[in-house]
């Protein structure tokens, strides 16, 4: 299950020094860094070297649901707790019962339902909404956050007693531009996993020199960033071409105006869709449907535009990279607005 | 006693280690200390003669000292744990359901410690 911890740093050995003395333990966990360090990849590696491999491992996104939602997908409900409450459902600590429970952006968490979870932590009991059974359950909680968690105490936004009560191992990885030595292992290893899903023959590879160039690069996003920027080049080819215009985004970000999210700087999901804004769950039109056309629309423009600007707007070579008919291709440049750049023909 | 009681120290302020350590040094024990909770593990896990008594803080970096009593506790059952804590720290809670055999709260006098270490290696309950 997932990926090893990759890397060479002191940082990534003592992570995974740590992860092996302290994986058969099951004491609650913290796992903190930047979006894309490889928060979840270190949880899963704590479970499968835990006893409890084999049993549920369950993850929960805490930012992406608003609080109501999280507290019933956490604990669960009865038939009948709330208007379309059709059926009983079993809450993720219950489907986690025995594993590990694994809660992402902790951070996000709101104060009352802070207070639940410390409720859980201390008694291993949780009640459904609409019940009055206490349930028992035993499960491996392991938090991740981007947050400072202790700033955020200071500011009154997360709990100084839940703090303590998760921060029993704590585990931090630190940003890829503090570990450059880590990332050639880290291309090695995703070269091989994306040549083996991608199958064709002549796959452009990074050379050492791009590789070289790569170690010099801030990488924002992490090796999520990174990642990309591989399955890119794989894709497309030219990686001189991708590594270059890499510095070249990064220097129009630095002392610019806050950069609008673009494919090249990875941003939460929940910025992407605007969860906070125009498309807020108390907004009119809010609805799973809406939210992801909205979000299918934004990843097609966004991958549309890369390949049309990499082909020169050469559409039928777009649409062969793209694995769509011209004429798909030609509609959904017009449906979704899709603009040439000055001098060229739409 | 026969031979030197063998503690086990962790603390990660430079200066309360080494003062605990030399401390107990100049009592007679045979001292071995960890700056973090994870070296503390190690020494755990690799030290042959074992430990008669580990002392540690518990805001520590990485495994954090309620960690080491509980991992201590179901590995080495028999071996009596002492957490020493700054004042009005939450994980004294954390310390006690951990089942550290006495949490002592800074500041304390080093006297008084080495009396409640050498009662819990004698078998007692240290107070």
């Amino acid at each position: 299950m997932g990926p090893p911890i990759i890397g060479v740093s002191k940082h990534i050995q003592h992570i995974r020094e740590l992860v092996d003395h302290v994986a058969h333990t099951g004491l609650n966990t913290v796992i903190s860094g930047e979006s894309g360090v490889g928060k979840e990849v270190v949880a899963q590696n704590l479970y499968s070297r835990s006893p409890r491999l084999g049993k549920p491992f369950i993850k929960i996104n805490c930012a992406a649901l608003p609080e109501g939602l999280l507290e019933s997908e956490l604990f669960g409900y009865e038939k009948g707790a709330f208007t379309g409450a059709e059926q009983k459902r079993r809450g993720k600590f219950q489907l986690a019962h025995g594993g590990v429970l694994l809660l992402d952006e902790i951070g996000d968490m709101s104060l009352p339902l802070q207070a639940k979870l410390l409720h859980v932590l201390q008694s291993g009991e949780f009640t459904p909404l609409g019940s009055e059974k206490e349930l028992r359950t035993d499960t491996w909680v392991i938090a991740a956050t981007n947050h400072d968690l202790k700033q955020d105490i200071a500011e009154g936004k997360f709990r100084e007693d839940l703090f303590y009560r998760l921060n029993i191992i704590k585990i931090h990885i630190p940003p890829l531009r503090e570990r450059p030595e880590d990332i050639p292992p880290l291309v090695d290893f995703y070269v091989k996993e994306y040549a083996e899903q991608l199958g064709g023959e002549n796959i452009e590879i990074p050379s050492p020199r791009v590789i070289d160039r790569m170690m010099q690069y801030g990488w924002p996003g992490n090796v999520r960033e990174l990642q990309n920027v591989l399955k890119r080049m794989m894709v497309l080819g030219n990686c001189d071409q991708i590594v270059n215009e890499l510095f070249a985004n990064q220097s129009e970000n630095i002392g610019g105006p806050a950069p609008v999210s673009d494919i090249k700087r990875p941003v939460s999901l929940s910025d992407l869709l605007d969860l906070e804004g125009e498309n807020s769950p108390e907004s009119e039109s809010f609805s799973l449907k809406a939210i992801k056309r909205k979000a299918v629309d934004q990843v097609e423009r966004e991958i549309i535009s890369y390949v049309l600007d990499k082909t020169d707007w050469n559409r039928s070579k777009a649409a062969k990279i793209l694995k769509i008919s011209y004429k798909t291709l030609l509609y959904k440049i017009s449906d979704l607005a899709i603009t040439p750049p000055p001098g060229k023909k739409r | 006693m026969a031979t030197n009681p063998r503690v086990l120290i962790i603390d990660d302020t430079e200066e309360v280690l080494s003062a605990l350590c030399k401390y107990f040094d100049e009592q007679g024990y045979e001292v071995v200390s960890a700056d973090n909770g994870l070296d503390a593990l190690k020494l755990l896990d690799e030290d042959i003669p074992g430990f008669d008594l580990v002392i540690t803080d518990l805001v520590l970096p990485n495994v954090s000292g309620v960690a080491v009593i509980s991992i201590v506790k179901k590995k080495f059952p028999k071996v009596p744990v002492i957490a020493i804590t700054g004042w009005g720290e939450h994980p004294e809670a954390l310390a006690r359901e951990a089942q550290a055999d006495l949490v002592l709260e800074k500041p304390f006098k080093l006297p008084d410690l080495e009396k409640a270490a050498r009662k819990l290696i004698a078998g007692g309950t240290g107070r």
